[in-house]
């Protein structure tokens, strides 16, 4: 008998090895914590070292998800509780109430456009707005509405028109206007248990607060982004439709700084590398040079990762087609011109070995990454910076401290889309094995690796 | 083990240098190697901009083990350790403690009679360097004093004006000696790496050095230029001044201070003089403190040679101001011993510390912006003055650690 796996996290990784296990007729459920599955993939604009679009590889992925019958998405949900072991976990997830009967709701979008109020996007990093009954972005799996609870005044009503309400229900257009009548106002959380035979933690990341390095301004000077935010501003999704527009005056940038390890390789935040930057720095100077051949790009950097096949002729292709300039030394402070709202970077640079002040209309900061927090309620060992620590990094790289339990992705350690992939798939296969029954050939339970006992 | 490229004259010009950078650990610099060479100390330092040097390269130079670079190079004296290199550092490698370590390596390396070296190096020497200079300083006393009068204070009877006097002028002579010839060897290293063949006239040589040594030397005005850590700076000054202030009264005009009437109030200068141990006093217990502590970058890393100095320091004016309290309360006996113990203290202090040790950076300091400027003339007045930025700026790149 095959039984069936849970996978945590909707990303790439997520989707993949469920992808990879439902092909074999594996039952799977696919948990994410957002309406929609996509992770930070989704976000993105293009792809290195190929440039090709992220959407356009991402959502045949998603669809294929969505039209498997071995799949059961449970969306907008987090695990509350593991135990069991190997081969029979049982798990408790807790389904956060959408306000919307997804059975019902069609994805038709009225909701979306009659609704009064606003809440800050997430989707786009709060670079615009959206209703508080939103689909998460337009190519959304499952295209289904949400309300947010936190920003509808019908679910949370401000104190001033409580009381003006007198207790009647205030708003309510949404449910007006619904033409399938899914909308449910009254929904509640709802815990939801399963017994499966192996777990995939695809977990990801999420992005380190840059507002923690006070030199370099960010969320102080407008003009100061991430660089997940400019690939919300380079994607013709995102929320200037793909115009590169600077925060302070919505002109087009004529110089665009990068600077990279921000958090990243530095003890006083993270020691660690965030694998990808080199990369999707290079990868935005020429995005940003495709969208304005005039602009001026400068990368600034202490060392170029650029290990990946393909990679390093990237880089060089940057700098030689593209002219983008990649300057060795690391910014220490960033100023800004008060009445242009330019940027003035102060740094060494070490092949010249001078001290140095250049002006830029706009800067990207390469933000260090995070892993998602999983501890509580996963029962997984960690390492010293919250990744999910492995079984055997060389031999087992997809095994977790508890047997039956694998990691793909992020969540065990920076890294680009092809090498999550390649670990969603390896942790697809070791799953598979238990899933099938083949439990003796993987796990010893003569130590009884179990979580309850 | 050394490991090395051979230049043309048979000297290393490349290389791992294992020797080196164990001694410059040893002196303080313990995180050399985990230095990634981004720039970041040269880029937040506030005197960067004002001499156009790069703190970077200079631990590059250290960390590849250059050491004919870093003889060459002013950079480790133009810093004034107010620590915001070691705030920013990346990779905490605390360039401020790295600096501090050149300048004690090149602190040995001006001196010729190796005396340096054994001070820094061990701490048995320190200690026999020490107890030798007092122990003979205490039998000179024992020696030479005149009669002790018990009946009142009579300083100058107890140690005459006519054998103290020479007897200081000699010995700051011989230091003076010592401390110059070092400076002059100091002179020779940086300007090794002028534009070759350019003369620079005398009167750009004079003009330069009224120009800063004095301001630098009575004012060091660079600290100002610390963005953080002010108090660093008053605590330097502090000690600067009870020094300068003691030195005049003592050595200077020693036949005005040392007489046998008692010291306060009859005399406005003996309040200067106790002024000055009040100065050094404060001064080299906040050192102190600060160093236990650890309150100041500089003052995360101590070396013997800085615990030598300060407390020698401390001891030196702790006596010299209950001399003046003895002397002003009119307390013969505990005056002479106190006074014995202080000359026994100022001896070592000065002898060791002033050509050998820690001292010596108050005149390494100005000197190295002076030779810095002269350095900097010559490309000025070099025929091809495109020369100029490139020379100066040798570029060296590249990870390290």
């Amino acid at each position: 008998m095959v039984k069936p796996v849970l996978v945590i996290g909707g990303g790439i990784a997520g989707i993949q090895a469920s992808l990879d296990l439902a092909e074999q007729n594996i039952p799977v459920y696919l948990v994410d914590k957002s309406p929609s599955i996509g992770g930070k993939m989704a976000q993105l604009d293009k792809t290195f070292p190929t440039l090709d679009c992220a959407s356009c590889i991402l959502t045949p992925k998603m669809s294929a998800v969505l039209r498997n019958k071995n799949i059961k998405l449970i969306m907008y949900s987090e695990v509350q509780e593991v135990k069991g072991r190997a081969g029979e976990f049982k798990v408790k997830i807790l389904k956060k109430p959408t306000y919307v009967d997804w059975d019902k709701c069609t994805g038709c979008g009225s909701c979306v456009e009659k609704c009064p109020y606003k809440a800050p996007d997430e989707f786009n990093l709060g670079l615009t707005t959206r209703k508080a009954i939103y689909i998460l972005f337009p190519q959304a799996v499952p295209r289904k509405a949400v309300i947010d609870a936190e920003h509808c005044v019908r679910l949370n009503p401000p104190p001033n028109l409580r009381e003006r309400a007198k207790g009647r229900p205030l708003c309510g257009v949404c449910s007006m206007v619904c033409p399938a009548k899914a909308i449910d106002y009254d929904m509640k959380p709802e815990v939801i248990e399963l017994e499966v035979a192996a777990i995939i933690v695809a977990t990801g990341m999420e992005l380190y607060d840059a507002r923690n390095i006070p030199e370099y301004g960010y969320g102080k000077y407008d003009n100061v982004y991430t660089h997940l935010e400019f690939e919300r501003l380079v994607s013709a999704t995102g929320p200037t439709r793909g115009e590169i527009i600077r925060r302070s005056d919505k002109k087009h940038p004529k110089r665009i700084a990068w600077i990279q390890c921000v958090g990243s390789r530095d003890v006083r935040f993270n020691h660690y590398c965030s694998a990808f930057c080199c990369m999707a720095a290079t990868k935005q100077a020429i995005l940003a040079k495709e969208h304005m051949p005039e602009v001026d790009c400068t990368i600034y950097y202490m060392d170029i990762r650029a290990f990946g096949k393909g990679f390093n002729e990237f880089v060089e292709r940057a700098k030689e087609e593209f002219g983008i300039k990649y300057i060795r030394g690391r910014v220490v402070r960033i100023d800004e011109d008060p009445d242009t709202k330019n940027l003035i970077l102060t740094y060494e640079d070490t092949s010249t070995s001078y001290l140095k002040k250049d002006e830029y209309d706009m800067v990207v900061l390469a933000v260090a990454i995070r892993p998602n927090r999983v501890v509580p309620p996963l029962p997984l060992d960690l390492n010293e910076d919250g990744f999910i620590k492995l079984k055997d990094p060389y031999l087992d790289p997809v095994s977790t401290t508890v047997e039956g339990i694998f990691v793909a992705g992020v969540a065990a350690g920076a890294k680009d889309i092809p090498d999550s992939v390649t670990e969603a798939s390896a942790a697809a296969a070791r799953a598979a094995l238990i899933a099938k029954g083949h439990l003796e050939e993987v796990v010893s339970l003569a130590d009884g690796g179990g979580l309850d006992g | 083990m050394m490991i090395s490229v051979k230049g043309e004259d048979g000297k290393p010009i490349l290389g791992f240098n294992q020797e080196f950078i164990d001694e410059l650990i040893e002196l303080g610099g313990e995180d050399l190697l985990i230095c990634y060479q981004c720039g970041s100390c040269t880029a937040i330092c506030p005197l960067s901009e004002v001499f156009n040097i790069s703190f970077r390269k200079t631990i590059k130079y250290a960390q590849l083990g250059l050491e004919e670079k870093l003889l060459k190079d002013t950079t480790p004296w133009l810093c004034y350790a107010c620590g915001e290199c070691s705030d920013t550092c990346p990779r905490n490698a605390k360039p401020t403690n790295i600096l501090a370590a050149i300048r004690r390596y090149l602190t040995i390396k001006y001196d010729w009679t190796g005396l340096s070296r054994a001070l820094y190096f061990s701490k048995k020497a320190e200690v026999a360097g020490i107890s030798i200079l007092a122990a003979l300083t205490g039998l000179i006393i024992y020696l030479f004093h005149g009669p002790m009068v018990l009946e009142r204070v009579e300083l100058e009877t107890f140690a005459p004006i006519h054998i103290v006097e020479p007897a200081g002028i000699i010995t700051l002579l011989v230091l003076a000696g010592f401390l110059l010839s070092n400076i002059y060897r100091m002179y020779k290293f940086i300007m090794s790496d002028a534009y070759p063949g350019v003369k620079i006239p005398l009167s750009m040589y004079i003009k330069e050095f009224i120009k800063i040594i004095p301001t630098h030397f009575l004012t060091q005005r660079l600290m100002n230029k610390c963005r953080e850590r002010k108090s660093y700076w008053y605590t330097h000054l502090l000690i600067f001044y009870g020094y300068a202030l003691a030195f005049i009264l003592f050595a200077v005009v020693l036949r005005y201070t040392q007489t046998n009437l008692p010291f306060l109030f009859v005399d406005p200068v003996s309040i200067f003089g106790i002024l000055s141990f009040i100065f050094l006093l404060i001064g080299s217990s906040l050192a102190i403190y600060g160093r236990i502590r650890k309150t100041q970058p500089i003052w995360s890393f101590s070396h013997s040679t800085d615990w030598m100095f300060i407390t020698l320091l401390l001891l030196v004016s702790l006596t010299g101001l209950l001399t003046g309290i003895f002397r002003t309360i009119n307390w013969p006996l505990p005056t002479y011993i106190i006074y014995s113990i202080h000359l026994m203290l100022v001896v070592p202090f000065l002898a060791l510390e002033v050509p050998f040790a820690k001292w010596s950076h108050l005149a390494y300091r100005p000197f190295a912006i002076y030779f810095h400027r002269l350095r900097e003339l010559t490309y000025e007045l070099a025929p091809v003055k495109e020369a100029r930025r490139e020379l100066i700026a040798q570029p060296i790149t590249g990870g390290g650690g």
